[in-house]
């Protein structure tokens, strides 16, 4: 394989693996072939090591467990979705209160950040509801804790919405 | 009808694939004597038809060594021999002795069906 292009393959790696394991690792494409197997095998290997690392992980956990639960696209997700209409919300209510110095104002026209929010609430409850059917049997603990987490995000999103009746 | 060629490829197991457990490779090919990444691929290959990538063997490598099953050796120029540690051999004996009962239980009944 030509250098430039193991290079940048190995580069696709976090700090933390390269260090470790990126000489060795570089030299081996190197020699390898360059064909689009090898290509898309790196990619998705380095995918992989962002997001199930090995340098600094731990090895021993259960693919049960809470922690590596929390990891599966359908358990973050919702939760990122409502973290994201929470700053949303707090973000334009801190710009708000700084324009009219300090007074809530309700405009009863819904603008585009008020429909990002309920697309954000909305969009990710089919997502919570397939990680509840996928999950809850197989692994009722971890999964109700992630189900709580992602209760709880959500509620904490919708709380300034209730309670500041904006 | 069927051609020889359908039932080489039906004996062979074709569209089965070839066994494909990346730890448990690296760990029986390290089992032969150390060997860096490149001689990995090659022995397993050898070995069992699997020709893994280079990133599946380096993943493979890293979870094998955080768990203590393999060791890194001094580096040979800007390749890195690896060899299965006392641990190590423990867990492939046991993985084989696993898969040997497997294969007996699944050969047995093909011989009484």
């Amino acid at each position: 394989m030509n250098p430039r292009l193991a290079r940048w393959l190995t580069r696709l790696y976090p700090p933390a693996w390269r260090e470790r394991y990126g000489e060795e690792f570089e030299t081996l494409l190197e020699t390898g072939p360059s064909d689009l197997r090898t290509l898309a095998n790196s990619v998705r290997s380095a995918v992989h090591e962002h997001i199930f690392p090995t340098q600094g992980g731990n090895m021993d956990q259960s693919p049960n467990s809470f922690s590596a639960m929390i990891k599966r696209p359908s358990a973050f997700l919702p939760v990122a979705m409502s973290l994201i209409a929470l700053t949303m919300v707090l973000t334009t209510l801190t710009i708000g209160l700084a324009h009219t110095g300090g007074v809530i104002v309700r405009d009863p026209d819904e603008g585009a950040t008020a429909h990002l929010f309920q697309l954000l609430m909305t969009v990710q409850m089919p997502i919570a509801l397939f990680f509840a059917v996928k999950w809850l049997r197989r692994a009722p603990a971890p999964s109700l804790g992630v189900l709580a987490l992602q209760a709880g995000a959500w509620l904490a999103a919708c709380a300034p919405i209730h309670f500041l009746h904006l | 009808m069927r051609s020889t060629r359908d039932v080489g490829e039906e004996e062979a197991g074709a569209g089965m694939g070839h066994y494909s457990d990346p730890p448990l490779l690296v760990l029986a090919s390290l089992a032969g004597g150390p060997k860096h990444g490149h001689a990995m691929i090659e022995d397993i290959a050898g070995m069992c038809g699997t020709r893994l990538g280079p990133g599946t063997l380096y993943g493979a490598i890293a979870r094998l060594e955080q768990l203590g099953w393999i060791e890194p050796l001094p580096a040979e120029e800007r390749r890195r021999p690896y060899r299965i540690t006392s641990a190590g051999l423990r867990v492939l004996g046991a993985k084989l002795a696993t898969l040997q009962q497997f294969a007996q239980a699944g050969l047995g009944r093909l011989e009484t069906s």
